[in-house]
């Protein structure tokens, strides 16, 4: 019992560091964020205590709601697309066989790119006139895009450049799809189950805790990675069309200088994603998770 | 077991690189503590600019040796202002920073900034007199003069003679009106290899009520009911309107400017580097960068005149924070930089117009061997130069006013529908100010 | 009337099509990139697909290191990375272990915890962690941008290690703990030998992470002798108005050692070996 409790301790002794570094670096600072979030702060002078008028002011002000509204938008354009395709690539390359770790590798390197170099590239790539794009579509007698010029057409655009970095679903999907034992599929088959049935009653049910994990690490991550790329790309324009929460969080904290009402909006946008998370948890039924994940 | 030792071997390894690695990473810059006093001064801008105030920093140095100044420099204006902020915030400022007249209230409001009238009081190398006085009034708050602005630059017209001529246009004149600069754009706008696109356009300018602002002067309208106490912006007034109609028309109607997607293929300044544009709208700020331009022959004109002459100050100034530790240090470097001597240096880069009078009228700004030769135009429209209103949140409303001018340029929506779109969004920003700016 | 091994071939010879597709599509922006680094600044760019330009400015990337310290900014880079590595992988895994052999109550109260952290967005951090690393002084020093690796970078790495221990069979802890090894012993000499495709896993994701890392270098460092590639490549793109060539040629020189890293160490890189698949396909 002694050794068992001793053992214990050890463990939690090798676990201080992260949990400390968790403390000090984010449980911390996001509780100051909190508090800053009732207060009116700009750097210069000490915060003002402002209570719940951060909070009212934000939900009356029209951009906020633009960039919640381009946020969601997002979300429904990008989660359920990355999932899919995704799902699809995962399906395609999970059984090993000749060439299969070079396809992998070009399904994952995109994911590897620095953000700022990432959304650059897209930046060329996009470029109405003379990016690889719209010369493609021009020499295939397609009519060009102005892709991150249009107001329109600005947020599927960078949309567009969020389906390429799929890695690190796709590397859980694979994980999923491996752990599903042959002998299903073997009976299955025998049974004269075509290709659909195989997928509907036996892939798809025995992928799905992976698929959720996958879904909402997406959601978490989808409705935060906008930054680097409207930053980059468009500075949230043209006429706010990109504006997303991040980046309008970004602005008001360091270009106002509202670092209060910056803290209120991540407020928001903290609690936006939980309850996003919750409301797919209950849609989806569940987790389905079990620790042998 | 070989395994074993292995692991083991591994582990320590593991330890004392990552123990090396913090030792490396926490000791702090090895700054030999040679010099009495360091001080640190924040700059903006591109290579060309940066080396400007590098010589300036290097002749500073040879004439008070005991003093380090390190030169940081952030190269995007907005990642500038950025830093600004969050070294505020931190009370880590650098000794010495640039602030733009237009963005300075927020600070001086605060109390961040040490009041540098004082010290200029007492300064035996410079007093208030040598400057133009159009310089020093923007930076004057409640009486007291808070920073020292470096120069009383403007808006001009950078205009490539070399297209010029061979469209058969001679220079502009220094009283060209708003007909004569159209007609010019017209003629400089050109379809030059015959593909049915334009590529040559005759005028880039960036879209926003900074630029706007000295053709609603020059129209007799104004941006603020009262630019001391301004309470609303008021460009719905006619003569504002029509201003601000001809200006979107420039690209709407007479398509001499790039459309939105040619500006985003590639920007208007780029295009006049590479003699791709006829005329480009700028302030004094770019003349270093244009300086290296080797393919074309350039030079300035005024801006072209409207009903009334009017121009618009670009000005920036040397600030102290409030909580720098080496403000007799830093207000030496200062002190320095806008003498005779360090403006002759800033301005033989060609960055400033400086503020000093005898400076500016020297042959260190206003040689002709040095482009751009018609410096003088800078001069010339000092009489007539205005200010944007001095103001805590003018920052919001320029930025909001650029959008919805952006929307009526580029034909997303219409003059009238932008204007009105514009003052009822500033207006949440004209909350009465707490101190206004004073007048001397 | 096809024969079975007529219709095999023909199936992975479908297979080859589409994933060689899939593999143009994702690769194409990588060729595209390269080829518009090669382009002469300053002409106008061509209106037609030119695949490789014609003659193909190399000079572009010597240029780049004269217009800025980027080879200096590249050192800094490597050297926050490489630091970043060994450190990170002791706090992950240490985490990992140790949620792996808690009872399930703390792990799963551990597990929560680290979703919670990943779903905090990052802006809501970076002024107050502004301010908690001001007060320990850490401005404008590399600690400030090694500071992540205290928490283990990420808590996906901690996940990461927490799968792979959980893999691990009990007996061969068991056995270990009976023969009166402590927790640090069994970490070094049992679990990590056998979590190696995840130590390279957590080690190529994290290498990538500081490689890639912009706002932090932004934020936190004054000096430009300690600028990283990241910051240098906003640098450039503010810097430069005429050449989108130049610019891409930073890019290049952003991407090729991530890119080589990921290549050599992909063989340890997919699950199925980090979690020990248990069927082989």
């Amino acid at each position: 019992m002694k050794y068992h409790t001793r053992y214990n301790l050890s463990l939690y002794v090798l676990l201080a560091p992260f949990l400390s570094g968790i403390v000090i670096l984010v449980l911390i600072p996001a509780a100051l964020s909190l508090a800053l979030a009732f207060t009116s702060y700009d750097g210069l002078s000490a915060p003002g205590w402002r209570g719940l008028q951060n909070f009212r002011q934000i939900i009356d002000d029209d951009l906020f709601r633009r960039a919640v509204a381009n946020s969601l938008v997002f979300l429904a354009l990008t989660v359920p697309l990355r999932t899919v395709v995704t799902l699809g690539l995962a399906l395609l390359l999970h059984r090993s066989r000749r060439g299969i770790g070079l396809y992998r590798a070009a399904v994952y390197i995109p994911t590897v790119i620095p953000g700022v170099a990432y959304a650059l590239i897209w930046l060329w790539i996009l470029n109405p006139i003379y990016g690889p794009l719209n010369l493609l579509l021009n020499a295939t007698g397609l009519p060009a895009i102005t892709w991150l010029v249009n107001p329109h057409t600005a947020l599927p655009a960078i949309a567009l450049t969020a389906l390429f970095q799929l890695g690190e679903g796709f590397v859980v999907l694979l994980a999923g799809l491996q752990h599903i034992p042959d002998e299903y599929y073997d009976s299955a088959a025998l049974d004269g189950a075509g290709q659909l049935a195989l997928f509907r009653h036996i892939t798809l049910p025995l992928v799905m805790p992976w698929l959720l994990l996958v879904i909402m690490r997406d959601l978490i991550a989808s409705a935060q990675n906008t930054f680097t790329p409207a930053l980059i790309m468009t500075g949230g324009g043209p006429y706010y069309a990109t504006l997303f929460l991040p980046l309008f969080i970004y602005q008001t904290a360091f270009d106002r200088f509202r670092f209060g009402e910056g803290a209120a909006l991540t407020t928001f946008l903290f609690l936006g994603v939980a309850a996003l998370i919750a409301v797919t948890y209950r849609l989806l039924g569940g987790w389905g998770y079990d620790d042998s994940v | 077991m070989a395994t074993e030792r292995w692991t083991m071997r591994r582990t320590m390894h593991y330890c004392l690189m990552v123990a090396a690695v913090c030792i490396s990473a926490c000791a702090p810059a090895a700054m030999p503590a040679v010099s009495a006093e360091a001080i640190s001064f924040m700059i903006s801008g591109d290579a060309a600019e940066k080396a400007a105030y590098a010589q300036l920093v290097d002749a500073f140095r040879q004439r008070q040796p005991q003093i380090a100044v390190t030169l940081i420099h952030v190269p995007g204006q907005s990642d500038y202002r950025k830093r600004l902020g969050v070294d505020f915030a931190a009370g880590t400022p650098a000794d010495i920073v640039l602030i733009n007249y237009r963005r300075y209230a927020p600070f001086a409001a605060k109390g961040a900034l040490e009041p540098l009238g004082p010290y200029l009081a007492q300064s035996n190398l410079i007093s208030e007199q040598d400057f133009y006085a159009e310089a020093i009034a923007p930076f004057t708050w409640n009486g007291v003069l808070m920073c020292i602005p470096q120069n009383i630059s403007s808006l001009v017209v950078y205009y490539n003679r070399t297209l010029f001529q061979a469209a058969g246009l001679n220079d502009p004149q220094p009283d060209w009106t708003w007909n004569d600069f159209l007609r010019a754009a017209q003629a400089l706008t050109r379809d030059t290899d015959g593909d049915g696109r334009v590529d040559q356009y005759g005028l880039g300018t960036e879209v926003s009520l900074f630029r706007v602002a000295p053709f609603i002067w020059q129209n007799g309208g104004d941006l603020v009911d009262d630019p001391l106490a301004p309470t609303r912006l008021t460009l719905d007034t006619p003569a504002a309107r029509e201003a601000i109609q001809w200006f979107v028309d420039l690209q709407v109607k007479h398509h001499v400017t790039p459309g939105a997607v040619a500006e985003a293929a590639e920007s208007s300044e780029s295009r006049f580097l590479n003699g791709r544009l006829g005329m480009f709208l700028n302030s004094r700020r770019g003349v270093p960068t244009y300086r290296t331009i080797t393919s074309f022959d350039w030079d300035v004109a005024p801006l072209p005149q409207g009903n009334s002459r009017a121009g618009i100050l670009h000005s920036d100034a040397y600030c102290i924070p409030r909580v720098s530790a080496n403000k007799a240090a830093a207000w030496a470097f200062i002190e320095f930089a806008n003498s005779a001597e360090g403006q002759r240096i800033i301005a033989s880069t060609g960055r400033t117009v400086p503020s000093l009078r005898a400076v500016a009228e020297s042959p260190a700004f206003l040689d002709p061997g040095r482009k751009p030769a018609n410096s003088r135009v800078f001069l010339d429209v000092i009489p007539f130069m205005r200010g944007v209103p001095v103001m805590e949140t003018w920052v919001d409303i320029e930025d909001l006013a650029a959008e919805e001018l952006e929307r009526a340029y580029y034909g997303q929506a219409s003059v009238d529908e932008a204007i009105a779109t514009a003052i009822e969004r500033a207006q949440p920003f004209f909350a009465p100010p707490a101190s206004t700016p004073g007048t001397q | 009337m096809m024969t079975r091994s007529d219709r095999a071939m023909r199936q992975s010879l479908g297979f080859h099509l589409v994933a060689a597709g899939i593999t143009l599509l994702f690769a194409a922006p990588l060729v595209w990139v390269l080829a518009a680094s090669l382009r002469q600044p300053g002409a106008p760019p061509p209106a037609r697909i030119a695949w490789l330009p014609d003659p193909p400015a190399w000079s572009n990337y010597a240029h780049i290191f004269e217009l800025l310290p980027l080879g200096r900014y590249m050192a800094n880079s490597l050297l926050l990375a490489a630091g970043a590595v060994p450190l990170t992988i002791l706090i992950a895994s240490w985490a990992g272990f140790a949620m792996a052999q808690l009872p399930a109550r703390a792990r799963y109260a551990l597990l929560t915890l680290a979703v919670v952290v990943r779903m905090i967005p990052i802006t809501a951090l970076w002024l107050p962690r502004f301010l908690v690393i001001k007060e320990l002084h850490l401005i404008d020093t590399f600690a400030a941008l090694l500071v992540p690796a205290w928490m283990g970078s990420s808590p996906l790495f901690v996940l990461v290690f927490y799968w792979s221990f959980r893999r691990m069979p009990a007996a061969l802890i068991e056995s270990a703990r009976l023969d009166g090894l402590g927790a640090l012993a069994i970490w070094a000499r049992v679990a990590m030998p056998l979590a190696r495709p995840a130590t390279v896993a957590v080690g190529v994701l994290t290498f990538v992470q500081y490689w890639s890392d912009f706002i932090n270098p932004l934020l936190y460092l004054k000096s430009e002798t300690r600028y990283t590639l990241s910051v240098g490549l906003r640098v450039l793109q503010q810097m430069d108005l005429t050449s989108w060539p130049l610019l891409m040629a930073g890019v290049v020189v952003m991407l090729i050692p991530v890119i080589l890293l990921f290549v050599l160490a992909q063989r340890a890189f997919w699950i199925e070996d980090q979690i020990g698949g248990v069927h082989g396909n």
